[in-house]
């Protein structure tokens, strides 16, 4: 859990806790879940999530077996 | 046991779509995840076969997706980028004995490694003769071919707008996104502190917007 010093301002805890970085933090955390993320409107998240389901993708022979 | 005998023993083929976790979906890693990957770690390096596997099972999913990513397919198959993976794996296996825990994650070391497989691979102009499938034993419970399609389109769009971020940002995104590594993980792997990850990220996908947005104008 992030601790923030009510007395220090977003400038002083750093651009990190900017709340557009830690919004597209959410993004991309659930993005990297397989989770819907709710911004269906967003072409680059829509983008990057068919990205995500490519190369997930699961088609026939799928090996268990040993190689020699 | 010699590498090769554990290469020959447990490795797995990666053939086209083993990503075993892919209908679960991805799991970041928590530190307790990752408290058992260094405990799984510890005792793969001293020769424990199932602990072998184990880790490889973890890995490999994260290995292919992230070869898949960034290789792309060759003749609408990710042949190359599975072959990829699965000479990742083999050279992670090789590399065990040798590995030492310096307090960076395992995955920072088989990322590592993956990046030089991959770029050898970019840099190589051989294209070994493409496989064709197997024929199904029964119906295909896949997507259907328009949603195929349009995925692939779409995967394929990502791909080239990623291909004009520097070389940085597109490797955050690949392993945030596709390999579904944590912010923790990925800055262990590029030699970030988290929160660096997390403002480069931002700035990546600001970056991209704008490359859609001027895309969609012109």
């Amino acid at each position: 859990m992030t601790t923030v010093h009510p007395g220090c301002s977003p400038r002083e805890r750093g651009p990190e806790a900017d709340p557009d970085v830690r919004r597209t933090d959410e993004i991309i955390d659930a993005l990297a879940r397989r989770r819907p993320v709710g911004e269906d409107a967003d072409a680059v998240v829509r983008l990057l999530r068919a990205l995500a389901a490519d190369v997930d993708q699961r088609l026939s022979s799928v090996s268990i077996t040993p190689s020699t | 046991m010699t590498t090769c005998a554990i290469v020959a023993g447990i490795m797995p083929n990666v053939t086209e779509g083993c990503v075993a976790d892919a209908k679960t979906g991805v799991r970041l890693a928590t530190r307790s995840d990752e408290s058992d990957l260094r405990d799984l770690t510890r005792l793969a390096v001293q020769g424990d076969r199932s602990a072998i596997e184990s880790l490889l099972a973890r890995l490999r999913p994260m290995v292919v997706r992230y070869c898949r990513a960034r290789l792309g397919r060759v003749s609408g198959h990710y042949h190359i980028a599975d072959d990829v993976a699965q000479e990742v794996c083999i050279a992670v296996l090789a590399a065990l004995p040798r590995y030492r825990d310096m307090g960076r994650p395992f995955a920072s070391f088989v990322f590592g490694i993956a990046s030089h497989k991959v770029a050898d691979a970019l840099r190589s102009s051989v294209r070994s003769a493409v496989p064709t499938q197997d024929l199904p034993d029964g119906p295909d419970q896949g997507p259907g071919p328009e949603e195929t399609v349009v995925r692939y389109i779409e995967a394929e769009h990502a791909r080239a707008l990623l291909s004009r971020l520097p070389e940085n940002q597109r490797e955050l995104i690949i392993l945030r996104v596709v390999s579904g590594l944590s912010a923790e993980e990925t800055g262990n792997v590029l030699g970030m502190s988290p929160g660096a990850v997390r403002v480069a990220q931002h700035r990546a996908l600001a970056r991209l917007r704008a490359m859609a947005d001027v895309e969609s104008i012109a």
